[in-house]
C-alpha cells in the first residue's frame, strides 16, 4: 500500500512539475481495511528513498460510522460487525470510515 | 479563481481525478458553491471563517479586502488537492485485465486464503480431474520459490509464478505482466492463486470474474469475524480439509453464519481436496461459472 502511495505521489508531482514534495496528507478510514499505524510506519520507511524523502507525512484518520438497517440510527462503529446501540438489531451498514485517499500534496 | 482546485481561468495548474465527480467538496474546511458561469460573479456572502492554509492563496474577484494573516511569499510552495483513491490505478489496470478476459473468453478466478489452507492441492486435483474438459492456466503468487508453479505444471497445466519478494499480495499490474508470459488460450479457465494472506489481497482487484476464499477446518471458525474484508469481497467460500472435521473444534454452521451476516450472497462448498469429498460440487460450481463466460464444462 505504501508503494502505491509513493507511486501516485510521484506521478502527481511529475504532472505538477514539482521539484520536491514537502508534505503529503492521506486519509485512512478506520474501516478501510488499512491499519493506519502500520501503514504509517511502512510509508515512513519506504519514503526515505523516494520523492517523499523530505516530506512531512500527515495521516488523517476518520472514524468508522454505521447505520442501522432497522431503525436508521447512525453511530460510531469500531468494527464492521456491530449491533445497533439503539435497537440492538443486526447487521448494520457501514456508512463512513472506508476511505483510503491521497488527499493533498504540498509541492515546491 | 480558486487555486485549490484550479477551476476558473484556463491554463492554471489543475489536477483532476477522472474517477471522482467534480463536485467541489473541498477536503479542507473550505466549502463553497461553484455553480459559477463564465464571468464568475460571486455575489454571495463570503464570511471567510474557514481556516486558511498558509500555502493556499485564494483570490476572488470580488472586493471585500480581506487579508490573510499568512504570508503568501513563501517560495513556490503550492498545495494541490487531489482527493485520489489510492487504489484507483490498480482498479484501472484491473479493468483492462477484465476486458482482456472478456475478449478471449477466459474465466478468471482469484483464489485467496491464509497460508496452508490447501489452495494448491485443490488446484492440482481440479486440473487432474478436468484437464480433458477445459484448458486451464494458473498464475501462482508467492513471496519466494517456484514450488507451487512446478506442482501445477506436474498436474498438467501451464503455470507462471510471480514472486512478490516482500510484497504480500498480487496486484493488477503483476497479472498483466504474467499474462504476457502465459500466452493463454481463448475459451479457457485462468486460476490466480494469490499470496497466502487474508488481509491485503482483499483490497486489490485483479480483474477476476469471481473471488474464491479458501479456509481449512484447522483454522478456526472465527476467521470470517477476524478478516471481514476478505469474506465480504468473495463470491464463494471453500471450506477445505473436511476429512479432519472429526478431530478439530470447527463449527461449520457458525462459520457460515458469521460470513453470511456480512455477505449474505456468499456461497459455501465443503470439500476435502485430499479425499475428494465435495469436489464434485466445486466442479459443478466451476462449470456454472464457465457457462456464463465460455460454455458449460463436460464433467
Amino acid at each position: 500500500m505504501a508503494v502505491e502511495v509513493i507511486n501516485l505521489a510521484e506521478r502527481e508531482a511529475d504532472r505538477a512539475m514539482a521539484k520536491t514534495i514537502r508534505e503529503i496528507t492521506i486519509e485512512v478510514g478506520d474501516l478501510s481495511g488499512i491499519e493506519a499505524d502500520s501503514f504509517e510506519s511502512a510509508l515512513g520507511l519506504l519514503a526515505k528513498d523516494s520523492i517523499l524523502a523530505n516530506a512531512l507525512i500527515n495521516i488523517k484518520k476518520t472514524p468508522g460510522t454505521g447505520r442501522c438497517n432497522s431503525c436508521n440510527y447512525e453511530f460510531n462503529m469500531s468494527q464492521r460487525m456491530a449491533t445497533c446501540p439503539k435497537c440492538q438489531a443486526f447487521p448494520s451498514e457501514v456508512s463512513g470510515g472506508q476511505e483510503f485517499i491521497l488527499m493533498s500534496l504540498v509541492i515546491e | 479563481m480558486c487555486e485549490t482546485c484550479g477551476c476558473g481561468k484556463p491554463g492554471e495548474f489543475t489536477i483532476h481525478d477522472p474517477n471522482q465527480a467534480h463536485d467541489h467538496e473541498h477536503s479542507s474546511d473550505h466549502k463553497h458553491d461553484h455553480e459559477h458561469s463564465n464571468d464568475h460573479v460571486h455575489d454571495h456572502d463570503h464570511p471567510h471563517d474557514h481556516e486558511h492554509d498558509p500555502w493556499h492563496s485564494h483570490e476572488h474577484d470580488h472586493d471585500h479586502g480581506h487579508s490573510h494573516g499568512s504570508s503568501h511569499d513563501q517560495s513556490q510552495k503550492r498545495l494541490i488537492d487531489l482527493n485520489l483513491d489510492i487504489l484507483s490505478e490498480n482498479n484501472r489496470l484491473a479493468q483492462l485485465n477484465r476486458r482482456f478476459f472478456e475478449g478471449r473468453k477466459v474465466l478468471c478466478l482469484n483464489l485467496v486464503s491464509s497460508p496452508g489452507s490447501g489452495k494448491t492441492t485443490i488446484l492440482e486435483k481440479t486440473i487432474i480431474a478436468l484437464k480433458h474438459s477445459c484448458k486451464m492456466f494458473v498464475i501462482e503468487g508467492d513471496q519466494q520459490t517456484q514450488l507451487d508453479a512446478k506442482r501445477i505444471e506436474k498436474a498438467g497445466s501451464r503455470a507462471v509464478q510471480i514472486n512478490t519478494g516482500s510484497g504480500c499480495h498480487l496486484d493488477a499490474r503483476m497479472i498483466e505482466s504474467a499474462l504476457k508470459k502465459l500466452d493463454i488460450d481463448s475459451s479457457s479457465i485462468l486460476f490466480v492463486e494469490n499470496v497466502g494472506n487474508l488481509v491485503c489481497p482483499a483490497m486489490f482487484d485483479l480483474g477476476e470474474h469471481k473471488r474464491v476464499v479458501v479456509i481449512s477446518v484447522t483454522e478456526g471458525d472465527d476467521k470470517p469475524l477476524k478478516y471481514p474484508n476478505m469474506f465480504m469481497t468473495s463470491h464463494l467460500c471453500l471450506i477445505n480439509k473436511s476429512d479432519l472435521l472429526p478431530w478439530v473444534d470447527f463449527n461449520t454452521e457458525e462459520t457460515i453464519k458469521h460470513a453470511r451476516s456480512m455477505n449474505p450472497g456468499l456461497e459455501f462448498i465443503i470439500v476435502s481436496a485430499k479425499t475428494g469429498e465435495g469436489m464434485n460440487l466445486w466442479f459443478e460450481w466451476l462449470s456454472k461459472q464457465a457457462e456464463s463466460v465460455i460454455s458449460p464444462l463436460k464433467l
